[in-house]
């Protein structure tokens, strides 16, 4: 097994079955004293024997090497990247075999042990899962060595490594293609004439076509050289936005965890198009972003981007316009957002005035809870009225805005979006 | 868990909890009224209960936080803490010893409640630490034949009559014995 290797202090010190074997001695040597009964000295000789058989010497004293004061422990992760849920396993061996060996693993916050294998050995391994996205310690390995007799136990802890929990990205096959494309080889058939390979249409043969593109029934059919035309193939340029602002909703369906993994599917779906896609993570304190490109190593930029969402109200400054650096001409903007602050709807509206294909994710999936009181309803149905307001004025820009439900595939909301270019009146 | 090894599991704890009721049992027999052999038969008894329910509870997890509990599970929590934070089997060794010296019993007596107690320990240490038994006992085995020697001649010493009457002389067979025991102890070959 590969691993780095770590050197841990072990800390020896009689067992438990030492301190018990200890009372029985000492309470038959005091009960044979006080009683004057010899033969409670034989019921302590048993135990004096055995512990003495194990008298603790100095840990890694030259005459006594048998218990070393450190120790070399392989940890070996098999990946440090995961994503959400997904089984990932932590290896850990000891040189030294001369002890009987028990593994113990003190799982950290937000990591969940599954199984574990050959624990009371010299090499263990412990199997784990991430249920939520971030940066994850995995926490702590105690090492427990015992020798021979069972006597004496060394103690040693070793502190694992962390992992990065990537949003499990939602499923998405289908694309938004905007209608106009930057001219730029691509896998999207434009709307202009090129040398895709989609059939666009057939036109009368002028002279520098190529003969190989002679529609040969139509020229027949026509008593004129017909070609066929073919639609060019272009790429585009998405910009993902996570709004990161606000985070409501239970843990692990949260609209900021529906967001990442919304941005991550999307992330995925637009790469495999050869698109090029850039991130803007938008949140107090001003917006992580990365400017589009293409990729597979581009996925795990943006995805180490999106790792650093942080919700939180009122740290810093805001903004309500993004840095033109992240938002190239032309882009289409997918956002992923509850759509719940006033100021990043704000922020919204001017990427439509100044021209962007804008499509709105909707990631809120819960509501305030109904209360008895008359003021209370009466606030919960404002709220909900002025959620309605605000997507409707969306709608009323040009701006679509879909719900999803973080269960379902991407596809399904996007689906009447996907069918054909999306046109951007500017 | 399949049932094979559902019994690998609970044979060991069910061992020392035999081993410990048949210590309680020899020594209890026969039966003194005194205060003082009542006291530590019932801490005895105590004691040895609470430690099988130690080791049949040994795998129930005690919850990470322990804010807003309800108070039967607050309770329980607590009982789990005391079972798991005493040291059972160390009190009942050392109430099942002064129960034996109250009684006028003979010195073979005392040594078959040695080995028994030593039996107990061990199988209380196998049952909670899941060390393979026969390993460790192959292991232990010079250890503890010599051990057993020693505790045949501690009673054979104590069967011998006494050189004369009073204490003193009483005394003086315990420390001819210790003396014996240690000599034996140190010239045994019973190192690695």
């Amino acid at each position: 097994m590969a691993g780095p290797v770590q050197q841990v202090e072990v800390r020896w010190r009689p067992s438990r079955h030492a301190r018990r074997l200890l009372t029985l001695a000492l309470a038959g040597l005091l009960l044979a004293t006080l009683t004057r009964r010899p033969e409670l000295v034989g019921v302590a000789a048993p135990t004096l024997l055995l512990l003495g058989v194990a008298i603790p010497g100095r840990p890694g004293r030259p005459g006594r090497p048998g218990r070393p004061a450190r120790l070399a422990v392989r940890v070996g992760l098999a990946s440090s990247r995961l994503y959400e849920g997904e089984l990932a396993a932590v290896d850990l061996a000891v040189d030294d075999t001369r002890f009987d060996t028990r593994w113990l693993l003190e799982a950290g916050r937000g990591v969940e042990p599954a199984s574990a294998t050959a624990v009371n050995g010299a090499a263990a391994r412990f199997e784990f899962t991430v249920p939520r996205w971030g940066r994850r310690q995995l926490g702590s390995a105690a090492l427990v060595l015992h020798d021979p007799w069972r006597l004496t136990e060394g103690r040693a802890e070793l502190v694992l490594p962390a992992v990065d929990c990537y949003p499990q990205p939602a499923v998405e096959r289908t694309r938004v293609v905007l209608s106009r494309l930057p001219n730029r080889l691509g896998e999207h058939a434009a709307r202009v004439p090129g040398e895709g390979t989609e059939f666009a249409g057939v036109r009368e043969y002028v002279p520098g076509d190529r003969q190989r593109a002679i529609n040969w029934p139509a020229s027949t059919r026509l008593g004129r050289l017909q070609v066929n035309t073919f639609a060019a193939e272009r790429s585009q340029d998405i910009v993902l936005v996570v709004d990161a602002t606000s985070d409501v909703g239970p843990p692990g369906t949260s609209a900021l965890d529906l967001g990442l993994r919304g941005a991550a599917g999307a992330a995925r779906a637009y790469l495999d198009g050869r698109d090029r896609v850039g991130v803007i993570c938008y949140q107090w304190g001003g917006a992580r972003w990365l400017a589009p490109s293409l990729g597979r190593r581009q996925f795990y930029k943006i995805i180490d981007t999106m790792l650093s969402a942080d919700a939180g109200w009122g740290r810093g400054e805001t903004f309500s316009r993004l840095p033109r650096a992240a938002l190239p001409p032309g882009a289409l903007v997918v956002v992923f957002s509850p759509l719940l602050d006033q100021r990043f709807v704000e922020t919204l509206r001017d990427m439509r005035e100044r021209g962007f294909g804008l499509i709105v994710v909707d990631v809120l999936n819960t509501v305030p809870p109904p209360r008895r009181t008359f003021s209370d309803a009466m606030t919960r149905r404002i709220w909900r009225m002025e959620q309605q307001a605000i997507r409707f004025s969306l709608r009323e820009l040009g701006v679509p805005v879909v719900h999803w439900d973080g269960s379902a595939p991407l596809d399904l909301p996007l689906a009447p979006y996907t069918r054909r270019p999306l046109v951007v009146h500017r | 868990m399949s049932a094979p090894r559902a019994l690998t599991a609970a044979a060991p704890r069910l061992a020392a909890v035999l081993l410990g009721a048949a210590c309680v049992a020899w020594t209890a027999v026969p039966p003194r009224n005194t205060g003082l052999a009542a006291l530590a038969l019932v801490v005895s008894i105590i004691a040895v209960v609470a430690g099988a329910l130690r080791l049949a509870l040994a795998d129930v997890p005690q919850p990470e936080e322990g804010f807003f509990l309800t108070a039967p599970v607050r309770a329980w929590l607590t009982f789990l803490a005391v079972l798991r934070g005493l040291p059972w089997e160390e009190i009942a060794v050392v109430a099942l010893l002064w129960l034996e010296v109250q009684h006028p019993a003979k010195p073979w007596h005392t040594a078959a409640l040695g080995f028994g107690l030593a039996a107990y320990l061990l199988a209380v240490h196998i049952a909670e630490s899941g060390a393979p038994a026969g390993r460790l006992l192959r292991r232990q085995a010079k250890v503890l034949l010599a051990g057993a020697c020693l505790l045949a001649l501690g009673a054979g010493f104590a069967m011998l009559p006494a050189a004369g009457p009073g204490a003193g002389s009483a005394l003086l067979r315990v420390l001819a014995a210790a003396a014996v025991v240690a000599a034996a102890a140190l010239v045994l070959p019973w190192r690695d």
